[in-house]
């Protein structure tokens, strides 16, 4: 082995007498962007911090919403107490809101059906009844309504008791006793959601349009029978309503339950209930709305 | 896991400082099947913590924990509660869950972890919670039951089924007097199986009159771990 040559370049800040290293252009220039991004840089995590937090949630529903579907096709994430707390959440769904949404039906009944039969019957256009209340009341109304009344007896509940549970300590002792708290938590509960979405979007039409011919009727705006009224309602009905009118309450129920469980699965030590509840409501809100409008700007 | 291999293994683990707020020095602990270690720790918050790590839920920056032959880390999530499934676990504080009542509370691991009947879990929650004192299995939700009533459903819980762990927090100040000659019967029947104890104490009068049975005395610090000598 050979010694190695000495070195024949001056070092920086090397022995006595050693010139000062000279910048090259090319290092100047390297410098004077470090700097630049050096001072930009709180500037750009801060515009990168604000638009993940913003997508976060975003994000985290389609992750889930994954995940919740993925899981529900094995057997195996259909376990016992799973299988329990869906029913719990079905019996709670369904009849938690089955007042409420024969309230509301009647009510909407009342103002579009009947108001909907006056006027078309004044402009001489009553043959257009069926295809007006498909349109408007059970396809456009109906999701948004059932997925509000979804939401505010049934969602805003999980959402409080799934967060009451991860503040508690509850969450982290499930998972201590190899429970899985997505599993047996957020999946059950998602169905059920789903389930209980669409049982209630079928009551609150077919409540709206019986309430609403038996006061138009009654007023002598209609003049046939419920079975012809609700055979005119089926007949405007398109193949694509078959399809679209069911597969809204589907995803609003499941939306609205997946969202409510997300953000109570997501609080944070320093959330407390007036923190989580107007957070819950806005999202609930927006998963309702963004669920019909992307229906309403493809169909 | 292989024959003559220990049934819980912590070996140089140092957690996580941020997460757990435990002093990141080495921990060590080697626990064979059927041996008892109790460890002394005043803080009933650093236990707690202390157990989560020993079940695999904490972050370690070095070292290993196997639980059976094997590490935690390494498994995914199933297999992690799988595993976590075969620890029965009484725990101080947050364990509770008033959605359900408490014999679905008692029930929760084995209905979930298990396919054994219902009849037959049943039966077995209420012939323990017979010899613990319990009249049955109380139905009623978790914050409607006394203290006492609590730490005895919660010795049910951990003893049900046949857990190859038992990782057990101090409630010896609200477990009834009358239950403390069953719990150390229960605990004894375990080890007789091969299932390890893990058992966090206060104060020496929690397992004073267990003292002889015992085969590892630990000192749970601010420092670390330490071992003690039995007396």
């Amino acid at each position: 082995m050979t010694d190695a040559p000495p070195p024949t370049t001056p070092q920086a800040g090397g022995g006595n007498g050693a010139a000062p290293p000279e910048a090259t252009p090319h290092a100047e220039e390297d410098n004077r962007f470090v700097q630049l991004l050096g001072r930009f840089a709180p500037w750009l995590a801060s515009i990168g911090r604000l638009t993940r937090h913003q997508v976060r949630f975003t994000l985290l529903l389609i992750g889930a919403g994954w995940g919740t579907l993925r899981e529900s096709l094995r057997p195996n994430s259909w376990r016992r107490p799973v299988r329990y707390e869906f029913r719990a959440t079905l019996r709670q769904v369904v009849g938690g809101g089955f007042l409420s949404i024969v309230i509301t039906a009647t009510l909407a009944g009342l103002m579009v059906v009947s108001q909907a039969a006056y006027w078309l019957g004044y402009a001489g256009m009553a043959q257009m009844t069926g295809s007006i209340l498909v349109s408007v009341l059970v396809r456009e109304i109906s999701p948004i309504l059932v997925g509000i009344i979804l939401m505010g007896r049934s969602g805003m509940l999980s959402l409080t008791e799934i967060g009451m549970l991860v503040l508690g300590g509850e969450v982290r002792s499930l998972q201590v006793r190899g429970i899985d708290p997505f599993l047996a938590l957020v999946m059950p509960r998602t169905f059920a959601f789903t389930v209980g979405g669409f049982t209630l979007g079928m009551i609150f039409s077919v409540v709206s349009l019986l309430m609403g011919f038996v006061v138009a009727h009654a007023n002598g705006v209609i003049t046939s029978s419920v079975w012809t009224f609700f055979f005119n309602v089926l007949a405007a009905m398109t193949t694509w309503d078959y399809l679209v009118i069911p597969l809204k309450f589907v995803l609003v129920g499941f939306f609205v339950g997946l969202g409510a469980c997300i953000s109570g699965l997501t609080v944070s030590s320093n959330d407390t209930m007036a923190t989580i509840m107007p957070r819950g409501f806005a999202r609930g809100i927006m998963l309702v709305l963004v669920v019909n409008i992307l229906f309403m700007l493809d169909f | 896991m292989t024959a003559n291999a220990p049934l819980l293994e912590l070996r140089d683990v140092v957690p996580s400082f941020a997460e757990t707020g435990l002093m990141p020095a080495p921990y060590n602990l080697r626990m064979m099947p059927g041996e008892c270690v109790v460890i002394d720790c005043r803080d009933s918050a650093r236990a707690a913590i202390f157990a989560d790590m020993c079940s695999g839920m904490v972050s370690l920056t070095q070292g290993s924990i196997r639980f059976m032959g094997l590490d935690w880390s390494t498994l995914r999530d199933r297999q992690l509660n799988a595993l976590r499934g075969r620890i029965g676990r009484i725990s101080r504080h947050g364990s509770w869950l008033n959605l359900f009542g408490t014999h679905l509370n008692v029930m929760l691991p084995q209905l979930y972890h298990t396919t054994d009947e219902f009849e037959d879990v049943v039966e077995h929650a209420t012939q323990l919670g017979y010899r613990f004192g319990l009249p049955g299995l109380p139905i009623t939700a978790p914050d409607r039951l006394s203290g006492a009533d609590l730490a005895r459903a919660a010795c049910v819980r951990a003893f049900l089924g046949r857990p190859e762990l038992l990782v057990l927090e101090d409630i010896s100040d609200t477990l009834p007097e009358e239950s403390v000659l069953p719990f150390f019967e229960t605990v004894t029947a375990a080890r007789d199986r091969g299932c390890g104890v893990l058992w966090f104490v206060r104060s020496p009068a929690a397992w004073r009159e267990y003292r002889k049975a015992v085969n590892l005395h630990m000192r749970l610090l601010d420092e670390g771990l330490f071992p003690m000598r039995v007396v």
